[in-house]
């Protein structure tokens, strides 16, 4: 057999057109350049928190937390089709989930203390559970109702987070975050390896780049799935989807499922890059940076998921580079004409407007038009 | 070749060269077939192993030697299971191409006395089963495709799986009957009826022998002269060509067999050009029209380009002439500034564009079957794509002439092949071969065996040459084509044709002129590009003849017409032209399997045409030097 593989990759090579079983037709990495492209990225992403000051790795590591988040969102709205403004309610219970079980008891909070390998899966699992329960509600409806029946959710969500004070530590007050200690190896301390210094943001940089890559790929393989695919039929005609045999119900409990431990991950590791966490800061203004997130990104597409993370969480750091040569305000109030929040939430909005009109595909969209414009080279179609 | 092992004797044969490589890399791949979206690996024993099984099966069925057993089928892995197992018997096999119609059916099973055919699909078979009454020889009908076929209740009906159990039922009651057929096998055994396409007259059934065979692998395979260097395992080919006619028999059958290069099956004739994108076959054999085709489509796709697009294009085909005469100038070799030139250009364009047309990893690639206008070689240069023009026809396994790495001359057919005769008769200018390669006779047709092949072994092509610098062969035509103008001029009319053709918009052109004042053309456009060139301009239209007789597209083909007029002598240039209405097709008798052009059958469906132009009538859509005919037809 050998011979056999090997003179059969002799004739197939540079033929990336040239299938000759379906695993290879299917693969995620489909082609010589992406896996290249993967594969540099991979490394500019090690190489870079050593490159970059302190700020900016955390704000790569927020980055990381929303492309995490961005990805659960779209598999929920983008695949599955199910607008959801709940987002950042999933968010929530994720982070006190983690904060519960992780965290230190002090100042009247439950804090059990146990190890982030306990913690993290179970920051997922509590507000996949959480939805599971929700979803059948949720199943019900659909377009502007289920918008406004997640946005109730969020509101719900809110004012619980700021009543159960011994979990949330009560509005205007918050508490601490998990501790993040993996299997008794703390994530927060100094380290030395071969003579570099690995400071705690970078550790935690790290931390959530591991969990990204592991949570990015299998939403990747998800997608082109048994389930993936029923996402997609709902998402496209629900009707169809159920005449085909794909059940409403169970694919629509199962994408708020799957979302919501995107969700929960997120939040988790969002808490411990605030550092301390107060009930408002799982709101509504939340959940629409998010749905910002995949629709500055792209819909239904994962990567696009991470360039809209990159988008969102950099912008802010953009209008601030950016107030040093126009007559804006670095400040909250007074001076020029516009402070910087205003700014930044002009920018927003034209956006998001924007790309709704423009280009539906968003950023990945952008992408895509320019992949394709070198694709057809020399011709146009 | 070396001794093959133990029973069996010395006689080449196809098979012989098959079962060695398997012997050798029996895992390796020896084919692939697209089936279900997926290439489908086969390898040599696997392929061994089939041919066997088809072997015996037919024995089952009470075959003999001598016998002949038909392949009406689309290029596919069971034509040369069929073809070597119908050999492995000392059968001889007959090829039918898939556009042969229900009454060449009939001719073509009953002139060959076939007692087996093997069809592929339903199409086939009711072509078969509709002219049954006229092949009192045939007693088995085995079908590949099942679909609308396995509900016929017939007695002469097999499906081609239980035609391959009974053949493994019988290696299993007689394993060793093949061995001792294979030790009988003969140098002169026939292998192959290649039905000649008949521009005039039915086809004629040409017999090639197992000697003929090996001598023609020896020379256009592994002698180089195909492709040079000579194929190796590690060629991929692509075959979509009919594999009765003896080329692609050359470049699929035997160029795999005793090379070793892995064949790929297009899906169907009609993705070719996907197929060819996805396989990206590092040798490529076409005939001229699949060549025309390919630069059409890179000249209309590049109509439609964006503007930066279309510069690029526009830019590098410029620097691509010029590499094409540094190239030619130089016999076809690159020199240190055309190299220098075209690594620039590869990056901009020549790269993708090939990779686009399915040429990128073309090593070697070769036209032969039919004339080329030397425009359309020339076009392939530009982007770095080597053409070799050679000469063969099937009397003569496809062995003569080709054009050597170094010595390519455009516009010839290139030189002999070592141990290979080339002469041109005194008078006559007709071009002579002989060599081992010259086949046995036509089937069943002694005298005109005796018209083709005389005494001394020469055999008659029936086309008109000449030589180019005393070195290169260059065609004029065929004997029987040459118009003799009324003003007592020769004239070669593929020439003037294969020039008009190299226009992408133009897909027949048929010159016409014997024993007439002045040359005259009918002129048949390509549906495609004309429509696509129509709908850029606006114009509308219904049919093919409605669009064919439209105005603007009649001044189109005056406008190229005089493109050709302005290279030509006057007594060459074609005073008038008028539009075939009808796309030319196989199955209404207009042009052969080939595609090639009926020229008796069309002058007389075109009659009144030609009478319009002679007569001075004008009535008919068409035109002169001048002016253009546009009828009106009133609302019908």
């Amino acid at each position: 057999m050998s011979s056999a593989t090997s003179k059969s990759r002799h004739t197939t090579r540079g033929r990336p057109r040239l299938y000759t079983n379906y695993a290879s037709e299917m693969a995620i990495f489909n082609t010589g350049a992406k896996r290249l492209w993967i594969l540099i990225g991979f490394f500019a992403l090690v190489i870079l928190p050593f490159l970059l000051d302190r700020d900016m790795v955390s704000l790569g590591a927020k980055v990381l937390i929303f492309a995490i988040g961005g990805i659960g969102l779209n598999l929920l709205t983008g695949y599955a089709g199910q607008v959801s403004l709940a987002h950042a309610f999933f968010l929530g219970i994720g982070a006190y989930t983690a904060a519960v079980l992780g965290g230190e008891a002090r100042g009247g909070v439950i804090g059990l203390g146990w190890d982030m390998a306990i913690w993290l899966p179970l920051a997922g699992l509590v507000p996949a559970i959480v939805a599971a329960v929700i979803a059948p509600l949720a199943a019900r409806v659909r377009g502007l109702y289920l918008a406004i029946l997640t946005l109730g959710l969020v509101f719900i969500g809110e004012h619980i987070f700021k009543e159960a004070k011994p979990i949330t530590g009560g509005a205007g007050v918050g508490r601490a975050p998990a501790e993040p200690v993996f299997l008794g190896f703390d994530l927060f301390a100094n380290y030395e390896v071969f003579g570099i210094e690995i400071d705690r943001y970078t550790m935690l940089f790290f931390t959530c780049l591991v969990i990204f890559v592991v949570m990015a790929l299998l939403a990747r393989n998800f997608t082109r799935s048994r389930f993936g695919r029923s996402f997609a039929a709902v998402r496209d005609r629900d009707i169809a989807a159920e005449v085909m045999g794909v059940s409403l119900l169970r694919t629509k409990t199962l994408a708020f499922a799957i979302s919501a431990f995107y969700a929960g991950i997120a939040g988790a590791l969002f808490s411990i890059v605030i550092g301390r966490i107060s009930p408002e800061t799982w709101n509504f203004f939340l959940s629409v940076d998010f749905l910002a997130v995949i629709f500055i990104g792209g819909l239904a597409t994962i990567t696009g998921s991470i360039m809209g993370a990159i988008f969102v969480v950099m912008l802010p750091q953009l209008v601030n580079a950016l107030t040093r040569y126009l007559p804006i305000d670095p400040g909250v109030g007074g001076g020029g004409l516009l402070n910087v929040f205003e700014l930044q939430s002009i920018i927003f909005g034209v956006l998001i407007v924007v790309f709704l009109i423009v280009e539906p595909r968003g950023l990945y969209g952008l992408w895509l038009r320019v992949r394709n414009y070198f694709k057809a080279w020399p011709f146009s179609y | 070749m070396t001794a093959v092992a133990d029973s069996t004797t010395t006689t080449w044969t196809l098979l012989k060269e098959v079962q060695q490589r398997a012997a050798i890399e029996g895992d390796g791949v020896a084919m692939r077939a697209k089936r279900l979206g997926i290439w489908q690996d086969i390898t040599w024993n696997e392929y061994v192993d089939q041919v066997s099984l088809v072997g015996h099966a037919l024995l089952a069925l009470g075959l003999d030697t001598g016998d002949r057993v038909a392949i009406h089928s689309e290029n596919r892995p069971e034509w040369l299971f069929g073809d070597l197992g119908i050999n492995a018997i000392r059968g001889i096999t007959v090829g039918l191409y898939p556009t042969n119609p229900a009454p060449e059916v009939a001719y073509l099973l009953a002139d060959s006395g076939t007692r087996v055919l093997i069809a592929e699909d339903q199409e086939q078979v009711d072509k078969a089963l509709a002219v049954e009454d006229q092949c009192p020889n045939l007693e088995w009908i085995v079908y590949l495709e099942p679909r609308g076929v396995a509900s016929l209740d017939h007695p002469k009906l097999l499906g081609w799986q239980e035609f391959i159990d009974k053949g493994r039922a019988h290696r299993e009651a007689y394993p060793d009957a093949l061995n001792r057929i294979a030790h009988d096998a003969q140098p002169e055994d026939i292998v192959t009826l290649v039905y000649t396409s008949g521009t005039t007259g039915p086809p004629k059934g040409a017999m090639l022998s197992n000697a003929n065979v090996e001598f023609a692998s020896s020379v256009i395979v592994n002698g180089g002269g195909l492709y040079e260097p000579p194929p190796n395992p590690g060629d991929v080919i692509l075959s979509y060509l009919p594999l009765c006619h003896v080329a692609e028999r050359a470049v699929t059958t035997w160029t795999n067999a005793v090379s070793g290069a892995v064949v790929h099956f297009a899906e169907s004739i009609d993705t070719v050009t996907t197929d060819l994108r996805e396989v990206q076959p590092t040798l490529f054999f076409a005939v001229p029209r699949i060549w025309e085709k390919l630069k059409a489509g890179v000249e209309v796709r590049m109509g439609a380009a964006s503007w930066i697009k279309k510069a690029n294009y526009g830019l590098w085909m410029r620097v691509g002439r010029g590499i094409a005469d540094s190239m030619l100038a130089n016999g076809g070799e690159h020199t240190l500034w055309s190299r220098i030139r075209y690594a620039f250009g590869y990056v901009f364009l020549y790269r993708a564009l090939r990779e686009r047309v399915g040429l990128g990893k073309v090593r070697a690639a070769a036209s032969a079957a039919a004339p080329i206008s030397p425009e359309v070689l020339y076009f392939f240069f530009m982007m770095g794509v080597r053409i070799n023009e050679l000469y063969g026809m099937t009397e003569n396994s496809a062995v003569a002439t080709s054009n050597k790495r170094g010595r390519i001359k455009l516009g010839t057919v290139g030189e002999p092949h070592p141990g290979v005769e080339v002469v041109l008769a005194e008078g006559t200018g007709e071009i002579l071969t002989r060599h081992p390669g010259n086949f046995m006779g036509y089937w069943n047709k002694p005298e005109a065996t005796a018209d083709t092949l005389d005494a001394d072994g020469w055999l008659h092509t029936g086309d008109v040459g000449e030589w180019v610098d005393g070195t290169h062969l260059k065609i004029i035509d065929r004997i029987k084509d040459i118009i003799i103008t009324a003003g007592g001029k020769n004239i070669s009319p593929s020439e003037l044709e294969n020039s008009l053709k190299a226009s992408p918009f133009i897909r027949e052109a048929i010159v016409i002129g014997d024993q007439r004042p002045y040359l005259t053309v009918l002129i048949g456009i390509e549906e495609d590009t004309v429509g696509e060139w129509a709908r850029a301009r606006r114009i509308p239209y219904t049919t093919y003849r409605d669009l064919s007789e439209r105005e603007e597209v009649l001044r189109l083909v005056q406008g190229i017409i005089a493109k050709t007029n302005e290279a030509t002598a006057r007594v060459e240039n074609l005073r008038k032209f008028r539009m075939i209405t009808k796309a030319l097709d196989h199955e209404d008798g207009d042009l052969t399997a080939t595609q090639k052009v009926k020229r008796s059958a069309l002058t007389k469906t075109f009659g009144p045409l030609i009478d319009d132009m002679y007569s001075g009538a004008d009535a008919l859509p068409g035109g002169d030097q001048s002016d253009v005919i546009v009828v009106s037809r009133g609302e019908e």
